[in-house]
């Protein structure tokens, strides 16, 4: 028993990643309507960002988490400048292939930059707390409060301001929404620059919570984030909260029963599962028709 | 020698490439699990052949079998593992769904195969398979791989026919005619998932084959052989030459490999940073996948769609003319996404600033 509340203790830690990067995946998609292979390295730049803030910052953990989240936003601008916008019209999965590219591209750049040996932060991953039924560290307890937080301004963003009712209207339909005065290209922009700012952040956290990590830290992280997108449904923020939670869960607790190395084959199955039978998410619910993304 | 290797892996990768481009090129399938029917092909040529394993090695069968038998029996594994992820992905999911699924059934088996020593021993993979019939053909080490890549290019000529009758036939055009556009083909009676399945099939038929010839050109092969990136460097080839015309396909492996091989040994490798050579030609597969997607999806070499050009059976006319009518566009799908943009882009400057309704999807 303790070891099954322990394993949803971590599970809940994973979830909190997992759905930053999601929801950031998720936002690109509902503007952009491409899935972006390029996401991970949104959150290897964050972390490699915070890695090289952290001398110059003396080891203050904000000071990262702030430098991760700019470098991120930065990526993504630069992403939905420098490509997205100009593969505009053409069909999704051409876009997909060329972000493909630009992930090997980023990942090869830091391999030249930083090496291709893993580095690690100097934080420390804090104390133990006894949470309830739980166990954490004060690095996991700072990424779930954090992870909250993030949910709490992305759900106000989107709901309360006039730039969410925007990004509401563009996700629809983004002609429509050109036509009612609403400078789509623009607010597309911004939200390229928050999904960056949300997946960088996720990026440092995940570096952080994980130890050590490699120029490969986001691709490998890439597949989770979509399993967990999927499982919420594509394009879909305030699902994908709930889907990374199933996939963080998911995967910790099968891979306390069997073996850590294997809690990705899981993911990977999950994923699979996921595709053939709910591919427009768990939450919704039409039966799997053709799906055309 | 040198050159003999080096056109030899070309000739290997041309064959695995005319497969992905059954798959990808004519069936419009973006498929990321491709190279993992390689592996799997020369993981099982190796356990077949190489014998029982020794302590601490371990990995399964450990058979004595010839090596062209252990070659047809892992390619028959091969269709069975493709036969099954191609049955999950292809029933309903297309484009980014698809691919996704197929990268998330291409990493689960290299995570079991990598964590999982039993199967063919983890992380150190399995080696061994020395230049097989060296002996009995009574050849020198050199000999044999210079017959070896004779053997390789025979195999490569034969492909190249069998994909080019293939392209012409009433299945190449059907696969075409789904991908361009699959309801059109499903209302004239074309079975969309059989086309797409029976594609897939036969491509990772020639992905197996071609792992077993891996096999005996590398002679070892562990989870470091496979990576995702080599997947890209087949797609890179294949945009080059152009996506759908075998002969381009071919040119363009032959001008990836050898090209990028001579350019990248010009690059200077300081030995503070062993790693940038590598690096340095990853980054150029990259900028080129996506220069080429930009700029020349076509590739250096149109697709050719073969036209129907035997004689048209009396009756029932229908048929044939509706083939033809599928079959004759001859465009890709991307140069029609094009074209439409044009369109759009004249009729929104005509429209003033409004944007072009989204069917980008």
């Amino acid at each position: 028993m303790t070891t099954f509340l322990v394993s949803i203790g971590i599970g809940l830690s994973t979830a909190a990643i997992l759905s930053l990067s999601a929801v950031a995946f998720t936002l690109e998609y509902a503007v952009s309507r491409i899935a972006n292979f390029a996401h991970g390295e949104f959150l290897t730049i964050g972390a490699y960002a915070a890695y090289s803030g952290q001398t110059i910052f003396h080891q203050n953990v904000a000071a990262a988490a702030v430098i991760a989240a700019a470098a991120g936003a930065a990526a993504g601008l630069a992403l939905n400048f420098g490509l997205i916008e100009q593969f505009r019209g053409r069909s999704a999965i051409t876009v997909f292939i060329a972000t493909l590219g630009v992930a090997i591209i980023v990942e090869n750049v830091l391999i030249i930059i930083y090496g291709a040996a893993n580095v690690t932060y100097g934080f420390g991953q804090g104390k133990l707390h006894h949470v309830g039924p739980f166990l954490w560290t004060t690095s996991d307890i700072e990424v779930i409060i954090s992870a909250l937080a993030v949910a709490g301004i992305i759900y106000l963003l989107l709901q309360r301001t006039r730039f969410g009712k925007a990004v509401r209207a563009i996700s629809q339909d983004r002609a429509l929404a050109q036509v009612s005065g609403i400078p789509a290209r623009r607010i597309i922009m911004q939200t390229w620059a928050l999904a960056g700012a949300v997946a960088g952040f996720a990026g440092f956290v995940l570096a952080d919570t994980v130890g050590t990590f490699g120029p490969t830290l986001g691709f490998g992280f890439l597949l989770l984030t979509i399993t967990a997108t999927v499982a919420g449904g594509l394009g879909r923020p305030y699902a994908t909260f709930g889907g990374a939670l199933i996939v963080g869960l998911a995967i910790q607790i099968a891979g306390t029963y069997t073996s850590s190395a294997y809690q990705l084959v899981f993911a990977f199955l999950l994923l699979v599962l996921l595709m053939l039978f709910r591919p427009n998410g768990v939450f919704v619910r039409r039966s799997a028709v053709a799906v055309r993304a | 020698m040198y050159w003999v290797s080096v056109i030899t892996e070309a000739g290997i990768f041309a064959i695995l490439a005319l497969g992905l481009d059954v798959i990808w090129g004519w069936g419009g399938d973006f498929d990321l699990a491709f190279y993992g029917y390689l592996a799997l092909g020369s993981y099982l040529t190796f356990v077949l052949t190489i014998g029982k394993p020794t302590p601490p090695v371990q990995y399964i069968l450990g058979f004595h079998l010839p090596v062209l038998l252990s070659i047809l029996l892992a390619v028959v594994v091969v269709v069975g593992l493709a036969a099954v992820i191609g049955a999950i992905a292809l029933r309903n999911l297309r484009d980014i769904y698809f691919a996704v699924t197929t990268l998330g059934a291409v990493s689960a088996l290299y995570l079991l195969v990598e964590n999982y020593t039993p199967l063919f021993d983890g992380y150190n993979g399995v080696y061994g398979l020395i230049n097989p019939g060296q002996t009995a053909l009574n050849l020198t080490y050199n000999g044999y791989r210079i017959v070896f890549l004779g053997v390789v290019l025979v195999l490569l000529v034969l492909a190249y026919l069998l994909v080019q009758r293939l392209s012409r036939s009433p299945f190449g055009r059907m696969l075409r005619a789904v991908r361009e556009d699959e309801r059109a083909a499903a209302a004239y009676g074309r079975p969309v998932f059989g086309a797409k399945y029976r594609a897939y099939l036969f491509g990772a038929a020639l992905a197996g084959l071609t792992g077993g010839l891996f096999a005996i050109f590398i002679s070892a092969f562990n989870p470091s052989a496979w990576t995702p990136q080599e997947l890209l460097v087949i797609y890179a080839a294949i945009l080059v030459g152009g996506r759908g015309n075998p002969r381009g396909v071919i040119l363009g492996v032959f001008v990836v490999y050898i090209g990028f091989i001579e350019l990248t040994r010009y690059l200077p490798s300081p030995a503070s940073r062993p790693d940038f050579a590598p690096a340095a030609r990853q980054i150029l597969i990259g900028l080129m996948i996506i220069l080429m997607l930009r700029f020349r999806p076509e590739g250096l070499f149109r697709e050719r769609p073969g036209l129907d050009r035997g004689p048209v059976p009396p009756a029932p006319a229908a048929a044939p003319a509706s083939q033809r009518a599928a079959a004759l566009p001859g465009l890709t799908s991307e140069e029609r996404a094009r074209r439409e943009g044009d369109a759009s882009k004249a009729a929104r400057r005509r429209a003033g600033k409004t944007e072009r309704v989204g069917k980008t999807e």
